[in-house]
């Protein structure tokens, strides 16, 4: 029974389009149920063993869905999930139709000539609204970067919206030493995808700082993993 | 033709390596070791370095088979590492240059892991996975810098597998990552073990503490032997490494992967890596312990490249740094 | 009138959905359908937002039943018992199967693409007025959805009513 119905995804998988590999997870583009669709995919990685990579598996499918429902309850905009297959680890969500991450978004802006300096502003203040609100309901995104978010041009509203994508490294928590940590892989990715944007970054954190109600010990945290950082030995 | 000298003594090894244009003279190199259960102090190490470092020079003279005169450049590493035997080392490099009039160079230690591995291996622009005792670092080249992706948020994965060595009294010699290495082979059981990546960053504090409270009560109550931990501790750790490694490179684009770092050398490490690649059509480059484990040559090589991109160090300039990230170094002899 | 689809993912499954408004006979096709005269799943539409809401509960069938993981005893209820946002499976054919004096009824039916069932069988048994699947949202109670689906006016601002009920009709076997 079990190989009848991964039959029946592999054979769908085989028509769909791939859009990329990523680490966690072979991205399509299809339709489904007449809805243009991204199906993420959790295949096995044969270089784990494979108890370590069943567990990580299944629980990172788990998280996903959980945490874009608990997001979207919030007001943050997540893609909706349309369908979860336990067995063979896929995900069916909401394709964002005409969006562009963040991080090409950036890129974009930071050509010469292209004098986007205060939209840039506009932009890293709203993500550290959202994320403040994202930390306010304890969720811990786990893998924050500027390409897992989305800019979805809506016709009707000037601003675009902004899409939090790729929760499979997502948890609970409620302790500021995780929200802190959540920031600074943030940090990273931002400032090494994004060279001399510390600034910018900045600004993101100020407007962090100023939504969220328990910003606070979670700064104060940030900086304590920062400072671990720059005061690890490295001998070696 | 350019003849670079590097002088390695950041942690336990003490390394001279000569390189001209990219062709590797020479490079000698000892090793402190400590007994089972025993990390080593820096005091203790600097004294092994300056027991042995004029002999070493010699060897690595000799080798080449060049005199001081042959010699264009004394590059030295300036850090990061450990403070007492990075000051032995650069004061050696420090003599020699201005004995024999030639100018000095402060090499980053971790560009020096990154230059070598790429003259060796040929790899053009990869993802590098640093891995030592003392750093764990996903980095990848761009705009004069190699940035920083990833890395621990506690301590380097060497460390890990270094302080569980001492828990369970594994030897120190040649090294606790190698003999930790060879047990694995015979372990099987899997142990399942706390296993936390936070997008390309890594912890490895959890796991130690975790495997520091259950290793004595597991191997007593013979419900694992000391291989089967061993076994999955290394199949833990490198899961972690592979997947932001795996993570970076998506991230970049990038189809090339290079390791680097004493624990680079590791072949399970080396293996997982590959299997990765190979499922997403990349290629992996990695070298063995000569390279791998820290080396004089690395330094010179790097030392090459910022020489002949026009960079020396005054002397007034030329002191050491226990902490000296690799995103601080202005790349100027890349694209 | 009705509305047919193919689903994609298990291509030889089609699934037709017939609305019909002004039923007099609501009683007696509840009884037609627990002693299987008709074989199709019969929804109160008044908890439905958009025939879409319905595929992909009876995708989600199909696919518990290819893999033995039904939590029901047949295809129809599954497909009633998905549509809840909870596991609690009386509480959801309370909600979503039609009652006695229920005056809507959408009738689905799952069968294999190279059958044809006969939908005048299914017409014939309704004492009521047949009407086009898409006048659905004519007959939904936005309140009563809102209110059993639990959606919070923050999550109406980054999507509509029928993302918010899809999303907790696919997570519900993790939350």
């Amino acid at each position: 029974m079990a190989q009848e119905k991964s039959m029946a995804v592999s054979e769908f998988l085989s028509n769909a389009e791939l859009l990329k590999q990523g680490a966690e997870a072979r991205v399509y583009r299809t339709k489904f149920l007449g809805k243009p669709t991204i199906l993420k995919e959790r295949f096995p990685k044969r270089y784990r063993h494979p108890v370590l990579d069943e567990k990580l598996t299944h629980r990172r499918t788990v998280q996903e869905v959980r945490s874009i429902l608990r997001c979207r309850k919030a007001g943050i905009s997540t893609p909706v999930v349309y369908f979860v297959d336990y067995t063979t680890h896929c995900i069916f969500l909401e394709e964002i139709v005409g969006s562009l991450t963040v991080r090409d978004h950036i890129a974009s802006a930071q050509q010469p000539g292209s004098c986007a300096d205060a939209e840039l502003e506009q932009l890293a203040k709203r993500i550290g609204q959202i994320l403040a609100k994202m930390h306010d309901e304890d969720v811990i995104h786990g893998d924050l970067t500027t390409s897992n978010m989305l800019l979805r041009r809506r016709p009707e509203n000037k601003e675009s919206d902004l899409v939090l994508i790729d929760f499979g490294l997502s948890y609970n928590s409620a302790l500021p030493e995780d929200k802190g940590v959540d920031l600074y892989v943030l940090e990273k990715a931002f400032l090494s995808t994004h060279p001399n944007t510390e600034s910018l970054f900045e600004k993101l954190l100020k407007s962090y700082a100023a939504s969220s109600k328990r910003s606070a010990a979670v700064i104060k945290k940030l900086d304590e993993v920062r400072l671990r950082g720059r005061k690890r030995s490295m001998v070696g | 033709m350019t003849v670079v000298i590097g002088f390695e003594g950041s942690a336990n090894k003490i390394g001279i390596g000569i390189i001209r244009d990219g062709e590797v003279l020479s490079n000698p190199r000892r090793t402190y070791i400590t007994p089972p259960g025993q990390g080593f102090m820096p005091s203790d190490t600097a004294r092994h370095h300056r027991a042995v470092i004029l002999t070493v020079l010699k060897e690595a003279l000799e080798q080449a088979g060049l005199k001081p005169a042959d010699i264009d450049c004394v590059a030295y590493t300036k850090g990061p590492g450990m403070g007492a035997p990075l000051v032995t080392v650069a004061l050696v490099a420090r003599t020699v240059a201005q004995l024999w009039g030639k100018p000095l160079l402060g090499v980053n230690h971790c560009i020096g892991h990154i230059e070598m591995g790429r003259l060796i291996t040929q790899a053009n622009n990869p993802t590098v996975l640093y891995v030592s005792g003392g750093n764990t670092q996903v980095i990848a080249y761009s705009e004069r810098r190699y940035r920083i992706f990833g890395e621990t948020i506690d301590i380097a994965v060497g460390n890990c597998l270094d302080r569980f060595a001492r828990v369970i009294k594994i030897s120190n010699d040649p090294s606790p990552g190698y003999n930790i290495e060879q047990m694995a082979k015979k372990g099987s059981q899997y142990v399942e073990l706390p296993y936390t990546v936070k997008g390309m960053d890594v912890s490895f504090s959890g796991i130690l503490s975790y495997i520091e409270e259950v290793a004595h009560k597991m191997l007593s109550s013979g419900q694992c032997a000391a291989e089967d931990l061993c076994f999955s501790l290394q199949e833990t750790l490198f899961s972690m490494l592979v997947e932001i490694t795996e993570r970076a490179m998506a991230h970049c684009g990038s189809q090339e992967v290079l390791i680097v770092g004493g624990v680079g050398c590791n072949l399970r490490l080396q293996e997982m890596m590959g299997v990765m690649c190979k499922e997403r059509g990349a290629k992996l480059f990695a070298t063995d312990e000569r390279f791998c484990i820290d080396n004089g040559a690395m330094i010179a090589q790097a030392g090459w490249e910022m020489f002949r991109s026009g960079q020396v160090t005054e002397l007034e300039d030329s002191w050491i740094t226990q902490r000296y990230r690799t995103d601080e170094v202005e790349v100027t002899w890349r694209d | 009138m009705d509305f047919t689809r193919e689903l994609e993912l298990f291509p030889d499954h089609k699934v037709t959905q017939l609305l019909f408004k002004d039923v007099k006979n609501s009683r007696e096709l509840r009884q037609c359908a627990v002693e299987g005269k008709i074989s199709g799943a019969l929804i109160n539409p008044t908890m439905l937002v958009n025939p879409f809401q319905v595929l992909v509960a009876a995708n989600k069938a199909v696919h518990s039943q290819k893999s033995g993981k039904m939590k029901t005893r047949s295809l129809y209820s599954e497909i009633i018992f998905n549509l809840s946002p909870t596991n609690n499976i009386s509480e959801a054919f309370k909600r979503f199967g039609i009652s006695d004096g229920d005056d809507s009824v959408m009738v689905v039916l799952v069968y294999d693409r190279n059958e044809s069932p006969s939908l005048s069988n299914i017409v014939a048994k309704v004492d009521g007025q047949q009407v086009p699947v898409g006048d659905l949202s004519s007959l939904s109670n936005l309140t009563k959805i809102k209110q059993l689906y639990k959606v919070t006016p923050q999550e109406e601002k980054c999507g509509t009513l029928l993302d918010a009920v899809v999303c907790r009709m696919a997570s519900k076997d993790v939350v």
